[in-house]
């Protein structure tokens, strides 16, 4: 069935304004904050990051449209730049304060977003090097910031079970590293810090002399010549950002070497179909059904795609490909789940996890079925023995939605709560528990239908879905790992199967498949 | 007259390969000779025949190799033995010929008082002269001492005032011994504006002496010759006639034979000119008479070396244009004209390439035997090639020697080719203005490396880009954004945008890369250059541009802080031990001399870097040492405030 019907230039559209989105958030700060950065002889953010990689390294940059329309918009990328790029020819993630953006300061994403880059860390054994610019916790936020399980503390605790797995944990210095901040270093395995430039301290001057009086510079409080002669909180003195780089690298350069992949890699086939295709093949509307064989076909090697079960359940597309070289498990939607569809979902993913095949989930689900015929038929138990099967897989995960993400849907296909390695969202994707059509109908009758504002009701609900299911609402609040162009798809699922290979895979085992 | 059936030529490099050339044309057989450090040397390979012999200098090695070959001639080339007439008694003693004038006539003419007696007998005019033995307060100042043995500069100072004479004459004597084994001096007046020209001459055993016009050799760096050219530049037709005739009678008078120059000072303020020297031999810048009159002399030698009578007459002798040759060195001529040694890495002489060559009308010739690979030690004369353009005047010439320096690319040592085309592009050179001391003051700016330095940073990004196959690959890839620019590490940070076609801002467009020649349009301007970049530890970044190599080298951000002199007095460049003044314990004064290391033709005093002992002598007399060896150690005084 294939369907192109729809408007083919909606999706380019969107990716456009995807690309404008990304260039001003990569700005950072204001200009005048940003000339005053670079006026203090310190590189901006993402030149940091760009001169610590290798020459050339691709960066796989991490939710870079974070807190995009929350904390008054003021907040791009919620001033921390996460990733994986690769530096002395090691893969490793990037954590980057950038100080041009409310001093570098903690805002609750901005905790997220730092967590969830050490979770990459954890997840794919990649070591982490921290580019420490900041002011510590946003402090009129403090209480989403400071106190519960996933807020400031965790980024220590991370650290301290990293370094205790063997991950690597680096930071360099480069500008204030206050209160909580100071940590950052301090757990490091091995720190550098830039002469006149980074400072640590738990306490900076103004609370020091507000707690004992003492009046104390910046610099004889924690200045780089303090802390690489005296206190021993870093081991590495650089004189510039170029020089504290050249030393991280210097130091990842002495790294164990990651091992091989548990599976042998294949030589890379472009896909045979043109990528550029993808914005033509799938419309941009999400009701609008299309043979998503079409997206396959363009995001793997040689598009060549070895299909399991055919011909049996038909909404639910699955089978084996590959991704730049590495072997994967394609799950794909082609249509609402029905029991028959999650039966055949559970019994692949069951093999890929066997055979120690990773998963590529792709995304584009309004629900399971509903009705009396398949609630009494028990598609809720089919439905339970998919989620069982995503829940308790051991092989590396990876989700795009590349359409929409509605309900149970998102469950059995891998969304967030099902710990994908990386999570994807193209510039079409809606998210949300179920559509606002539907959800405006069903508050509507729980409300009482017989009212005359229920239009106005109805179109509340609707506005609402509408902004909440948007791909940028969800970025904004990490609910994924970023917002994609269609055409890199196929680099970032090969970026992450790179990243994920270096994890060893587990055994698997399930919970109770309900039968 | 017999032919010459086997030819032996007593010599290397690039002469040993030119006299082959011709050798082999006229189908005659011939034996290379090598030492230990020239086995696989290209004058080895070219020749028919190849003899071990324990030095070039060693005549009795020669002349065994000349006989277990069975030549019947010896060709001496230029340098080492060319001007030994103890070599043409030995080489004629085992009976056979030598190519060149007879041993009495080099006698008489090596030495340069023997030769300027002739010269005065021939009726040429020599430079007034002084002897040592007379009152040095009687000289006209500024006076030349120069050894009697000498040549190529070596043995040679200008004094200015009476004072500095003592010391001079001592210098050139200890410079005379070490190369001439005679420290015999002279003495003579030394004209300020002077310019080198010599005729080239011929003569057979039949009488016959011709003149091949004469050369203008002004372009000279301490008596070494930089450029040649020929005809000379702008002399009037009268000087031209009396330079040229005053060469033939000189040799006509001691019965010359073979190929030989007269070489004379012409005083540029008065027209005048003086006899200084002959050369008894072919001369390193023979090519361009030969590319004037299209003669071969090396042909020419052979013909008279056999007895035959010389095949034209002077109303033959046409001239045809203009020639001009350049030297190339192994030297840094921007960095205190040292001497290089080193591997070549990448060697491109400006023949075979003739895309960019060819203005209308011009040639260029290139003798060398320079090959990629190829050691380059400070054993032997550092020159590695000559370039030589012909046009139809002067002006086309230098035109085209431009062109073919620009197309002269030596990566993995340095060379003065970069120098050459500063000097020949430069308006003193076109308006012919020099004379032979310009070149000492003159001062020619370093070319300026920021092309240079955006066309490695060009390739070095392209290098990067090129390693794929993987996600990871070094593409720059950025999400929903074009590829991030490289930033390339060269002797400071260089951003490569390779998608923008842009380095450092300025507009880039590749052309073609391609065997490690770059062709790009920088900023609108077409741009050749061979780039060779190998990057990893120990890698590299070069540039042949304008023929001058650019080397670039990354800070080390990871090396320690600068370590302050620790007394360490190393070797600045590959030479020979030459003096050791010093023993261990010696107490030295900051700057006192602790040694003297010669390499080619440069002394150096190895200077005590502060006050204090000597802790160890590791200098040898006599040895030769590489670049930074450490030669002496020297100690701070105990007490003297100085952390040692």
């Amino acid at each position: 069935m294939t369907t192109t019907s729809g408007t083919p230039g909606d999706l380019r559209a969107l990716t456009q304004d995807l690309r404008e989105r990304l260039a001003t958030a990569r700005l950072g700060g204001s200009t005048a904050s940003r000339e005053r950065h670079t006026g203090r002889g310190k590189l901006l953010v993402r030149d940091r990051v760009d001169r610590l990689l290798d020459p050339g390294s691709p960066f796989l940059e991490l939710s870079p449209l974070a807190a995009t329309g929350m904390y008054d918009d003021a907040v791009p990328s919620a001033g921390i730049v996460t990733g994986i790029g690769r530096v002395s020819g090691r893969d490793c993630v990037v954590v980057a304060n950038d100080a041009t953006v409310k001093g570098g300061t903690y805002y609750p994403v901005t905790v997220k977003k730092h967590l969830r880059a050490q979770q990459v860390a954890a997840d794919n054994h990649l070591p982490c090097l921290y580019l420490v610019d900041s002011g510590g916790a946003f402090l009129p936020m403090q209480d989403d910031v400071f106190p519960d399980r996933e807020h400031f503390g965790r980024i220590f605790f991370n650290q301290a079970n990293l370094s205790a797995r063997g991950i690597p944990q680096v930071a360099s210095v480069m500008g204030s590293c206050t209160a909580g901040g100071a940590y950052v270093p301090a757990m490091s395995d091995e720190s550098v810090i830039v002469r006149d430039q980074g400072t640590i301290f738990l306490g900076g001057p103004p609370l020091v002399k507000a707690a004992t009086g003492e009046v104390v510079t910046a610099e004889e409080l924690g200045g780089g010549e303090v802390h690489a002669r005296t206190s021993g909180v870093v081991d590495h003195l650089a004189e510039d950002d170029a020089h504290a780089l050249a030393i991280v690298r210097g130091i990842v350069a002495t790294f164990a070497q990651p091992g091989a992949a548990s599976y042998a890699l294949e030589p890379v086939l472009e896909p045979h179909e043109d990528p550029e295709t993808l914005y033509d093949v799938v419309p941009s509307e999400v009701r609008t059904p299309y043979d998503v064989r079409e997206v396959i076909r363009r995001i793997v090697d040689g598009s060549r795609f070895a299909e399991f079960k055919a011909l049996y359940a038909e909404t639910l597309v699955t089978g084996f490909a590959h991704i730049w070289g590495h072997p994967v498990g394609i799950v794909a939607n082609n249509g609402i789940l029905f029991s028959e569809s999650a039966l055949k979902g559970a019994h692949f993913i069951e093999l890929c996890n066997q055979r120690g095949i990773p998963l590529v989930f792709l995304q584009n689900i309004s629900g399971f079925m509903v009705g009396r015929e398949y609630e009494n038929k028990g598609i809720a138990r089919d439905g339970a023995k998919l989620v069982t099967a995503v829940a308790c897989s051991v092989v590396p995960k990876f989700t795009v939605v590349i359409g929409g993400s509605f309900g149970a849907g998102n469950y059995g296909m891998c969304g967030r709560a099902y710990d994908p390695r990386f999570l994807w969202m193209w510039p079409n994707a809606r998210i949300s528990v179920m559509g606002g059509e539907q959800a405006a109908s069903v508050l509507a009758e729980v409300r009482g239908p017989e009212r005359e504002d229920t239009e106005a009701f109805k179109a509340g609900i609707r506005e609402q879905y509408d902004a909440q299911g948007s791909p940028y609402y969800s970025t904004a609040r990490l609910w994924d790992d970023g917002v994609i162009d269609p055409l890199d798809t196929r680099r970032v699922l090969g970026m992450g199967l790179a990243a994920a290979a270096h994890a060893p895979v587990p055994a698997p085992f399930y919970g109770i498949f309900r039968m | 007259m017999t032919q010459i059936q086997t030819l032996l030529i007593a010599n290397r490099g690039e002469i040993a390969l030119r006299v082959i050339r011709t050798a082999t044309r006229l189908g005659i057989r011939t034996v290379a000779v090598f030492t230990d450090l020239d086995v696989v040397a290209p004058h080895v390979r070219a020749a028919d025949d190849a003899v071990r012999v324990e030095s070039y200098l060693d005549i009795a090695s020669v002349v065994a190799a000349a006989v277990a070959s069975g030549a019947d001639a010896v060709h001496p080339g230029y340098g080492f033995l060319s001007e030994r007439a103890e070599l043409v008694r030995a080489v004629e003693a085992a009976g056979i010929t030598f190519v060149g004038p007879s041993a009495t006539v080099m006698q008489q003419m090596g030495r340069k008082d023997h030769a300027r007696e002739v010269a005065l007998a021939a009726g040429v005019p020599v430079v007034p002269s002084y002897s040592l033995d007379q009152d040095a307060s009687s000289f006209a100042y500024p006076v030349l001492v120069k050894a009697a043995a000498g040549g190529g500069g070596k043995g040679m100072r200008v004094v200015r005032s009476e004072a500095e004479l003592a010391e001079a004459v001592a210098a050139a004597r200890r410079e005379a011994l070490g190369a001439f084994g005679d420290d015999t001096m002279l003495v003579e007046r030394y004209v300020e504006h002077g310019r080198h020209v010599e005729v080239q001459v011929v003569g057979d055993s039949h009488g016959t002496v011709l003149h091949l016009f004469e050369r203008d050799c002004s372009t000279q760096r301490r008596h070494q010759k930089v450029l040649e050219e020929a005809p000379a530049p702008t002399l009037d037709e009268a000087t031209r006639a009396r330079v040229r005739q005053a060469a033939v009678d000189l040799a006509a008078h001691v019965g010359y034979t073979g190929a030989g120059t007269v070489e004379l000072l012409l005083d540029a303020d008065t027209g005048e000119f003086y006899f200084l020297e002959m050369n008894t031999r072919l001369q390193v810048e023979h090519p361009v008479t030969e590319a004037i009159t299209g003669l071969d002399l090396v042909e020419l030698q052979l013909v008279v070396a056999a007895g035959g009578p010389l095949p034209l007459t002077q109303a033959d002798v046409t001239l045809s244009g203009h020639a001009i040759e350049a030297r190339v060195y192994a030297e840094d001529s921007f960095g205190g004209f040292l001497p290089q040694a080193g591997t070549a890495s990448i060697v491109r002489w400006p023949i075979g390439t003739s895309e960019t060559g060819g203005t209308t009308g011009t040639t260029v010739r290139v003798d060398h035997a320079l090959e990629p690979g190829q050691v380059v030690s400070t054993s032997y004369d550092p020159m590695l090639g000559k370039v030589i353009a012909h046009g139809p005047d002067r002006e086309s010439a230098r035109r085209a020697l431009v062109e073919a320096l620009d197309r002269t690319s030596i990566l993995g040592l340095t060379t003065n080719a970069g120098f050459l085309r500063a000097l020949v592009a430069g308006d003193a050179f076109r308006n012919a203005t020099i004379d032979t001391a310009w070149l000492d003051t003159a001062e020619i700016p370093a070319p300026d490396p920021a092309l240079p330095r955006l066309l490695v940073a060009w390739v070095s990004a392209m290098i990067t880009a090129s390693e794929h196959g993987h996600p990871f690959q070094s593409d720059g890839f950025r999400l929903g954004a074009g590829p991030a620019p490289t930033v390339v590490d060269l002797d400071r940070p260089v951003v490569v945008d390779r998608a923008a076609g842009t380095v450092d801002g300025i507009g880039v467009r590749q052309l073609g890369a391609a065997d490690h020649v770059l062709d790009v349009l920088v900023d609108g301007r077409r741009v050749r250059a061979v780039v060779n970049v190998q990057t990893g530890p120990g890698g590299v970044l070069e540039v042949a541009w304008e023929g001058h190599r650019h080397e670039f080298t990354p800070p080390d951000r990871l090396a320690g802080a600068a370590v302050v002199g620790d007394g360490s007095i190393t070797a600045p460049m590959p030479g020979t031990v030459l003096e050791v003044r010093v023993a261990t314990g010696d107490t030295v004064a900051q700057g006192d001399v602790l040694g003297v290391l010669e390499a080619m033709k440069m002394e150096l005093s190895l200077r005590s870097p502060f006050a204090g002992t000597v802790a160890s002598v590791e200098a040898r007399v006599g040895t030769q040492v590489p670049l930074g060896a450490v030669l002496f150690h020297v100690e701070h005084l105990v007490g003297d405030g100085v952390d040692a």
